[in-house]
C-alpha cells in the first residue's frame, strides 16, 4: 500500500467525496458535503471595489488607492495566478523615443486591419499608456519571474491594499439605478460575504466554455453575465477567438503551448497584424482533417477558395515571433494560408519539433472572443459602463481596444494594465463625493438565495454534466465558428432548453461544486448571447464567419452589436455605429 | 584459523551491512512507484535517502553493537562512525539548500522564495521536526569535532552523543516518513525497525547494564 | 490524467490558492494538499511551478475524451 492510497483511507469521508465529484453523473441525489444554514454571513465596506486579481486589477487597485480611495480587491483566485494573466508572456510596449510609427499612425494601422470595427479612442489610449505601465511592471519585478504573484503582490503589499482571495463573486448589487457593491462566497471557508461598495471595477476577464488545450477553465464570463443581470449593456458576442490546440493529448494547454509558460514575459515592440481569426477553422470546415501546419509554402498544395477576409496590408506574414503566450496562440499551428509556423516548442518537449506544428484541432478557446472586443460597453474613454459606479477593464471591458481580430502583439497584456489604471483612478473619482450605499436587507435575503440555491437542491443536475453537454453543443466547428443560421438556430435551442430547464435544476454538493454551478449559468447564458448575436449579424467580418453571409457588408453593419437584458427579463440587441458611443436607441428586434 | 574465520566475519557483516544500509534504500527506490524526475533530482534525492540511511547505521557501529562486531577492532569502528558521521552530516547539513537546487535550472518559483515558504510553514509537522533534526544534527556534528574540548569525562560524553543522536533519529525518522518524497509503506516499515533496533540497542547498554549492579547487590 | 500525485507534500497551501480551477484541497486531516477535483484539471502546471518543494507530477493526459471542435 503506498503512501498516497494510505492517506487516502486516513482521508476517509473526503477520498469519498473526490470520488463522487469526478463522476459526471446526469442524474443523483444531491448529498450534501456542507450546510447551507450554517455558512456564516459577512459584510465589509469599501470605497472602490476591484473583483479580479489579474494585470487589469493589479492596476485598478494601485490606481484605485494611489488616488486616495480605499480599495478592496476580491478574486476568485489568487493574484496573478488566475484567469489569463499567468500565461500571457509577452506585453507591448509603444516608446515614442524607438518607434518610427506615430501614436496616429499606429490607431490607423490597427483600425485598418480590424475593418473599422476597433474603438480608436481605446486603441490609441492602450498604446499612449502602455510604457508607463511596462515600467512600472519592470519596477515590481515584473520581468524577472515567469510566475507573478509576487510581482503583483510588491505594490499591493507596499500599499496595504485589502485583498481577499478565493472569493466567488456571484452578484452585484444594483440599487436606485446605481451600483452598491458585490456578493459572493469563499471557496475555503463557509462564509457569505457582502461588499458594499461606491464604485465596482469588473476586472474578471472574458471566458470561454471551459475548452480544452486553453488554460481560461476558470473564466466563465462571470463578470459580463452578473453585469448584464442588472441591465449593464455588454457587447462581442458574435466574435471568435481562433486559437486551435493540438491533435494529441488537446487538453494538456502546457504541453501544447511548448513551455511558454515558463518563460519570464518579455516586451513586444510595434507589429501590426491580423491574427487569431477563423482561417483555420475555415480551412479545416472545407478540407477536413488533419489540419497539419508544415514548413513554409507547404500549404500551399492545398488551396482554400474563399474564406474569412483579411485586409491585402496584412495578409503577408512576417517571419516575426508570435509568442505573446495564450494571448496570442500556440507557436505552431497559426498561419493557415502558405503562412510561416513560427518557431515550435524546444526539442523534446511535448510535440512538435521546431518550425513543424503537429495536428491542429480547433476550438482551444471555445467561447472567447478577440481580446477586448466582449464585454461591458463603455459610455466614455474612462472605463465606465451603463451602469453608473460599474467600471470594467481589460478583457471585461467590451472597449474594441484592438477591434474584432487581434491586431497588435502582447497588446491584450499592455490594454489590461492600461484600462485598469485607468478605470481604478475612475472609480476613485466616482467614489470621492459618494457615500458608502446602504442595501437593503430583502436584496441581501434574496440574493443570498439565490447564490446557495444549487446547495438546497436535494435532486437536480451536476454542473459538471451541464457543462459539458454545454460544450458539446457550442464547440463543434460548425456552430461557434464556421456559421449559418440553420445550425446557429438549431445550437440556440438546445441552449435554451439548458437555460429553461437545467440552469433552475442546477446541484451543488459543496462550495467548488456551488463555483462550478454558477459558472455554469454564466456560460450558458453567453452561449445564448453568442448564438443570437452570430444570428443577428447577417455579414461577415475580422473574427464572426458567416457561410451564408460571406461577405463584409460595410452598408448595414458598420456598427457593433449591444446585448441588454429587457425590463421584461428577455434578451435584447441594439446597433451601436462603430465611432460611437452607446445611445439609447431603438432595440433591435431579435426573431 | 581465528585470523580467517575473524575475516570471514568482518566480511559478510560488510557485505550485510551495505546490503541493508544500502542496498535496501536504493532498491526501494528504484521499485517504488515514485513519479519520473529528472537525474538531477533523483540523483539529489537518492544522495539525501542514502545520507540518511548511513545515520541509521551510525548507530549499528558503536559499541551498543558489541555483540555482532566483535570480530572487528573497537579502534576501526570508530574510525568508520567518525568517517561516516561527518561526511554525512556534511551531505545532510546541505539537505535543506539542495531541496532547491534544481530550481535554480527551471522555471517556476524562486528558489529562495521557496527556501522562505519552506522554512516558514510552521504549521506543517514535519517542517519543524525536520528543522529541529537539522539543528539537533549540526549540534552532534559540531560538538564531536570540538569534543576534547568540552572537558567531559568520556562517560558522560557518551551519554551526551547517546542521547542526542537518539533525539536525532526519532525526528528525523518521523520527519522523513511524514515529508519524505519517496516514503512508501517498505521505506516506513524499514526505517521505523532500524531505527528502532538501533535506539533500543543503545538504551541497553545505558540502562540495562548499569542496572545491572544493582540487581546483584540484592 | 492531469494531475497525478503530490509526493512529499509540506502543507504551506500556495498549490489551494494557486490552481485556477481549484482542483487542490488541504487534507483537514494531515494538514497535506489532496487532489480533490481532478476533473477540473485544465494542465496548466501553476500549482507545480509556485511548490515550494515540486512535489506535483503532472501528466499531458485526461482521463475523459475532451470536445473539441473537429477530429
Amino acid at each position: 500500500m503506498s503512501r498516497r492510497k494510505f492517506m487516502g483511507l486516513a482521508g476517509g469521508a473526503l477520498g469519498m467525496a473526490a470520488i463522487a465529484s469526478m463522476g459526471v453523473a446526469g442524474w443523483a441525489a444531491n448529498k450534501l458535503e456542507i450546510d447551507p444554514e450554517a455558512l456564516e454571513y459577512l459584510e465589509n465596506e469599501t470605497d472602490v471595489l476591484i473583483i479580479g486579481g489579474g494585470m487589469a486589477g493589479l492596476f485598478a487597485a494601485v490606481k484605485a488607492h494611489d488616488a486616495g480611495a480605499k480599495t478592496l480587491m476580491v478574486s476568485k483566485g489568487r493574484l496573478g495566478s488566475s484567469g489569463e494573466t499567468p500565461f500571457a508572456k509577452g506585453i507591448f510596449a509603444y516608446d515614442p523615443s524607438t518607434t518610427e510609427m506615430s501614436l496616429d499612425e499606429f490607431t490607423d494601422g490597427v483600425s485598418r486591419s480590424a475593418i473599422g470595427t476597433n474603438n480608436p479612442i481605446y486603441t490609441r489610449q492602450m498604446a499612449e499608456h502602455s510604457l508607463d505601465r511596462v515600467n512600472e511592471l519592470r519596477e515590481w519585478g515584473f520581468f524577472d519571474s515567469a510566475l507573478y504573484n509576487k510581482s503583483f503582490s510588491k505594490p499591493i503589499e507596499e500599499r496595504n491594499i485589502d485583498l481577499l482571495e478565493r472569493i466567488v463573486i456571484t452578484n452585484l448589487i444594483k440599487e436606485n439605478g446605481k451600483i452598491c457593491g458585490a456578493a459572493g462566497f469563499s471557496l475555503d471557508e463557509e462564509k457569505v460575504y457582502i461588499f458594499k461598495a461606491k464604485s465596482v471595477v469588473l476586472c474578471t476577464g472574458a471566458g470561454g466554455f471551459k475548452p480544452n488545450g486553453f488554460p481560461i477553465c476558470d473564466l466563465t464570463h462571470d463578470g459580463t453575465i452578473m453585469a448584464y443581470n442588472i441591465g449593464a449593456k455588454v457587447t462581442g458576442k458574435e466574435w471568435n477567438d481562433g486559437h486551435p490546440g493540438q491533435a494529441t493529448n488537446s487538453a494538456a494547454c502546457f504541453d501544447g503551448w511548448h513551455g511558454m509558460f515558463e518563460r519570464v514575459p518579455s516586451v513586444e515592440s510595434v507589429g501590426i497584424r491580423h491574427d487569431l481569426g477563423v482561417d483555420l477553422n475555415y480551412m479545416a470546415y472545407t478540407n477536413g482533417n488533419p489540419v497539419q501546419m508544415g514548413p513554409p509554402g507547404a500549404s500551399e498544395s492545398k488551396k482554400v477558395v474563399g474564406g474569412p477576409y483579411v485586409p491585402a496590408e496584412f495578409s503577408q506574414r512576417g517571419p516575426d515571433k508570435h509568442d505573446d503566450g495564450p494571448k496570442d496562440g500556440p507557436k505552431d499551428g497559426k498561419h493557415p494560408r502558405g503562412g510561416k509556423p513560427g518557431e515550435g516548442g524546444k526539442d523534446g518537449e511535448a510535440g512538435s519539433p521546431p518550425g513543424m506544428g503537429g495536428v491542429s484541432v480547433g476550438g482551444s478557446s471555445a467561447g472567447m472572443a478577440i481580446h477586448k472586443s466582449e464585454g461591458l460597453v463603455p459610455i466614455n474613454d474612462k472605463c465606465e459602463s451603463t451602469i453608473p459606479g460599474l467600471f470594467a477593464a481589460g478583457d471585461a471591458l467590451g472597449s474594441y481596444m484592438a477591434g474584432a481580430i487581434y491586431t497588435q502583439i502582447g497588446s491584450s497584456l499592455a490594454g489590461s494594465a492600461v484600462q485598469g489604471g485607468i478605470a481604478g483612478k475612475a472609480a476613485a473619482e466616482y467614489s470621492a463625493d459618494k457615500k458608502i450605499p446602504n442595501i437593503s436587507k430583502t436584496k441581501i435575503k434574496e440574493i443570498k438565495e439565490e447564490m446557495l440555491a444549487p446547495l438546497h437542491r436535494t435532486e437536480g443536475y451536476s454542473p459538471a454534466w451541464v457543462t459539458q453537454t454545454l460544450q458539446g453543443i457550442m464547440i463543434p466547428n460548425f456552430i461557434i465558428y464556421i456559421k449559418k443560421e440553420g445550425l446557429l438556430k438549431a445550437a440556440l435551442a438546445y441552449i435554451e432548453e439548458l437555460r429553461d430547464h437545467h440552469i433552475p435544476m442546477l446541484k451543488a454538493a459543496d462550495l467548488h461544486e456551488l463555483r462550478l454551478a454558477h459558472e455554469t449559468v454564466n456560460m450558458i447564458t453567453t452561449a445564448e448571447m453568442k448564438l443570437k448575436a452570430s444570428i443577428l449579424r447577417t455579414e461577415s467580418r475580422c473574427s464572426h464567419y458567416r457561410l451564408d453571409y460571406p461577405e463584409t457588408d460595410k452598408e448595414n453593419w458598420q456598427a457593433w452589436i449591444n446585448i441588454f437584458k429587457g425590463e421584461d427579463g428577455r434578451m435584447k440587441f441594439e446597433k451601436q455605429a462603430f465611432d460611437s458611443w452607446p445611445a439609447s436607441g431603438k432595440p433591435l428586434e431579435y426573431i | 584459523m581465528g585470523m580467517i574465520m575473524e575475516n570471514r566475519i568482518r566480511l559478510y557483516n560488510g557485505i550485510a551491512a551495505a546490503a541493508i544500509f544500502l542496498g535496501l534504500p536504493i532498491l526501494f527506490f528504484v521499485l517504488g512507484d515514485f513519479p519520473e524526475r529528472s537525474i538531477l533530482k533523483n540523483g539529489l534525492s537518492l544522495l539525501t535517502i542514502i545520507a540518511f540511511c548511513m545515520m541509521l547505521a551510525q548507530f549499528y557501529l558503536a559499541r551498543s553493537n558489541k555483540n555482532i562486531l566483535k570480530a572487528h577492532k573497537m579502534g576501526k569502528i570508530v574510525k568508520y562512525h567518525k568517517f561516516i558521521g561527518y561526511t554525512f552530516i556534511a551531505i545532510l547539513f546541505f539537505h535543506p539548500f539542495l531541496i532547491m537546487l534544481p530550481r535554480y535550472f527551471e522555471a517556476g518559483v524562486d528558489p529562495i522564495d521557496a527556501f522562505t515558504t519552506i522554512i516558514t510553514t510552521f504549521d506543517s509537522t514535519g517542517v519543524i521536526l525536520g528543522i529541529i533534526a537539522w539543528c539537533l544534527m549540526l549540534v552532534i556534528g559540531i560538538s564531536s569535532l570540538i569534543r576534547n574540548n568540552m572537558g567531559m569525562t568520556y562517560k558522560t560524553w557518551r551519554v551526551f552523543h547517546g542521547i542526542l543522536s537518539i533525539a536525532f533519529l526519532v525526528i528525523a525518522s518521523w520527519h522523513v516518513i511524514d515529508l519524505g518524497r519517496h516514503i512508501n509503506s517498505s521505506m516506513t516499515i524499514y526505517i521505523i525497525i532500524l531505527a528502532g533496533i538501533g535506539i533500543l540497542l543503545l538504551l541497553k547498554t545505558y540502562f540495562i547494564k548499569s542496572s545491572k549492579p544493582s540487581g546483584e547487590t540484592k | 490524467m492531469s494531475i497525478e500525485s503530490i509526493d512529499g507534500c509540506i502543507g504551506c497551501g500556495i498549490c489551494v490558492k494557486t490552481c485556477p480551477t481549484d482542483v487542490i484541497r488541504m487534507d483537514p486531516v494531515t494538514n497535506k494538499a489532496i487532489i480533490k477535483y481532478p476533473a477540473d484539471c485544465q494542465i496548466c502546471h501553476l500549482c507545480r511551478m509556485y511548490c515550494p518543494v515540486d512535489a506535483i507530477t503532472i501528466s499531458p493526459e485526461k482521463s475523459i475524451p475532451v470536445i473539441v471542435s473537429w477530429g
